[in-house]
């Protein structure tokens, strides 16, 4: 998978350095050409460093973060922020999906919930969610509701949308296919609608999760005493930009795996889609 | 027998697709319904089928009125309308899942061998060519054994050679089971090499022109004088029923022969 190729830019710095487009490897080259730019800034900040000309006080060296990460690991501290964080995202994620997908399917398949339902939820979908951090925390309190509450809310409006839209756009035609062969009302669903709308599902959830691990941020900031957004507050407050590094690395790898596991659940049951990645995109 | 008693269909937006269309047709008969565009070829199988209703007369399948889709009348779109999630068996499977897995899977298996794709079992149908797919189509209706197969021009979206090939082809399998085959086409030769029986219709609104029995042998030569003969004489029914001085003529011509020729 090609994700793998862009995760610890840290630990590759070493491995990647010796390397020489020759023919041989010019196969392998080619998808390790987009880490050419990040490793080698990398390096070169590394050497900057290295050889005294600046002090790497405010953008610590690829090292010194590398070492922070360990340090934080060994002591345990990581894996709290990590675990609250991830509680979080995938409670609020859990939460807004349900939601998003109820809701979603209700207006896209019954018009005059559509017509009830949509607009008042697009009115509330242009308001930044940010905004409701305030009453958020006045509702549920400063503790764990009101963050959840946020990432939900974040989750909700995408995954609402998705499933909506791809109801409404599911080929005609194809459900003319279920009346002529006599399908009741919810073998209409599993056996025509739900995988019709399967591949727009997974998008949703895709942009929905991503932005739930931006809304966890914004949580963290609203007070919170564990968390990879509270290393953030806390590396800046004690001035420490190696731990705020270190913290949006994690946030990096986190984001990518959690997205990676979606696209790796979806896969078998989009196999039959028209894959231009799988066939003619590797070149 | 399939009893068609004065369909007619007028759209909300005004327009009168169909109008006292009657006709009856037997079991096993093949019977092709042509004309000009917007003659309400495709409204009067859309009736059949029970996908839209029409506004006034009546469908009945052995004294069955029909007023929705029905278990025993199958239908085949210009598209093949394959399911791009399920693989090719399972697609022709689609109308079998009340069966025990068992017969659905020898049926399919039978169905398969019978439109010559047995290889492409578990191929997806966007690996498909145009003619497998709509050999796929004709498989997934035919396998419930339907006693009326409808055919929206069922080739139309093909090329010269596949489509005669598929015509061939659907008389084969026709010949297995013999259900009745309703077919709207706007292709003469189509018409010719598959009817039993042409029905022209005449535009705005959509009514029932003329009648002309194909009396040929199957199979029929496509080159023979005789099936020359038969085109021509829908050619100029066609022709006929787009002159609006012409009055219809199918009620004086229902002996067999064409009257007015």
């Amino acid at each position: 998978m090609a994700m793998t190729v862009e995760l610890p830019a840290l630990e590759q710095v070493d491995t990647m350095a010796p390397h020489a487009p020759s023919g041989r490897l010019r196969r392998l080259a080619r998808p390790t050409l987009g880490l050419l730019l990040p490793v080698g800034l990398a390096l070169a900040w590394e050497i900057i460093v290295r050889l005294g000309l600046s002090s790497g006080r405010l953008v610590p060296p690829p090292t010194k973060l590398f070492a922070t990460i360990v340090e934080l690991a060994r002591s345990g501290e990581l894996a709290r922020h990590i675990m609250a964080t991830l509680t979080r995202v995938i409670a609020g994620f859990g939460l807004g999906v349900i939601a998003g997908t109820v809701l979603g399917a209700i207006s896209g398949y019954w018009g005059l919930a559509r017509r009830l339902l949509d607009p008042s939820v697009q009115a509330l979908r242009a308001i930044p969610s940010i905004a409701w951090v305030p009453l958020f925390i006045l509702w549920l309190g400063i503790f764990e509701t009101s963050k959840i509450a946020l990432i939900a809310v974040g989750v909700f409006f995408p995954v609402y949308l998705g499933v909506m839209g791809a109801i409404l756009s599911v080929d005609r035609k194809i459900v003319e296919v279920g009346r002529t062969f006599r399908l009741s009302g919810p073998a209409m669903i599993r056996r025509i609608l739900l995988p019709a709308v399967l591949p727009a599902y997974v998008v949703a959830l895709r942009v929905g999760l991503g932005l739930g691990w931006m809304f966890v941020v914004a949580a963290e900031f609203m007070g919170a005493s564990e968390g990879l957004g509270y290393l953030l507050i806390d590396g800046q407050q004690l001035g420490k930009p190696a731990q705020i590094l270190a913290a949006i690395v994690i946030f990096a790898i986190l984001g990518k795996t959690t997205d990676w596991l979606i696209e790796l659940g979806a896969a078998p049951l989009l196999r039959w889609q028209d894959a231009f990645g799988r066939q003619g995109g590797a070149t | 027998m399939l009893v068609l008693d004065r369909l007619g269909k007028i759209y909300p937006n005004g327009v009168n697709a169909l109008e006292r269309f009657s006709a009856e047709v037997r079991l096993g008969e093949i019977v092709a319904i042509i004309g000009g565009s917007g003659c309400g070829k495709s409204t009067l199988l859309r009736a059949i089928a029970g996908l839209d209703r029409a506004t006034t007369g009546t469908v009945t399948l052995d004294e069955t009125a029909i007023t929705g889709p029905h278990a025993k009348i199958g239908i085949i779109f210009q598209e093949p309308r394959l399911l791009p999630w399920l693989s090719v068996a399972d697609n022709i499977g689609f109308g079998l899942s009340e069966a025990p897995s068992h017969v659905r899977r020898e049926k399919v298996a039978r169905a398969l061998a019978r439109v010559g794709l047995a290889d492409k079992a578990n191929a997806w149908p966007r690996e498909l060519s145009g003619g497998q797919a709509q050999r796929v189509a004709i498989a997934r209706a035919l396998v419930p054994q339907p006693e009326v197969l409808l055919l929206d021009e069922p080739f139309s979206a093909l090329d010269a050679f596949t489509r005669r090939d598929l015509q061939d082809h659907l008389l084969d399998l026709w010949a297995d089971t013999r259900p009745t085959l309703v077919l709207v086409t706007h292709d003469v030769d189509e018409a010719v090499v598959l009817a039993d029986r042409v029905l022209v219709m005449r535009p705005r609104p959509g009514r029932l022109f003329d009648e002309i029995r194909i009396n040929l042998a199957r199979p029929r030569d496509r080159n023979s004088p005789l099936f020359d003969n038969f085109k021509r004489r829908v050619l100029t029914a066609l022709d006929r029923s787009l002159d609006r001085s012409v009055p219809d003529t199918a009620a004086k011509s229902n002996a067999g022969e064409a009257m007015w020729w």
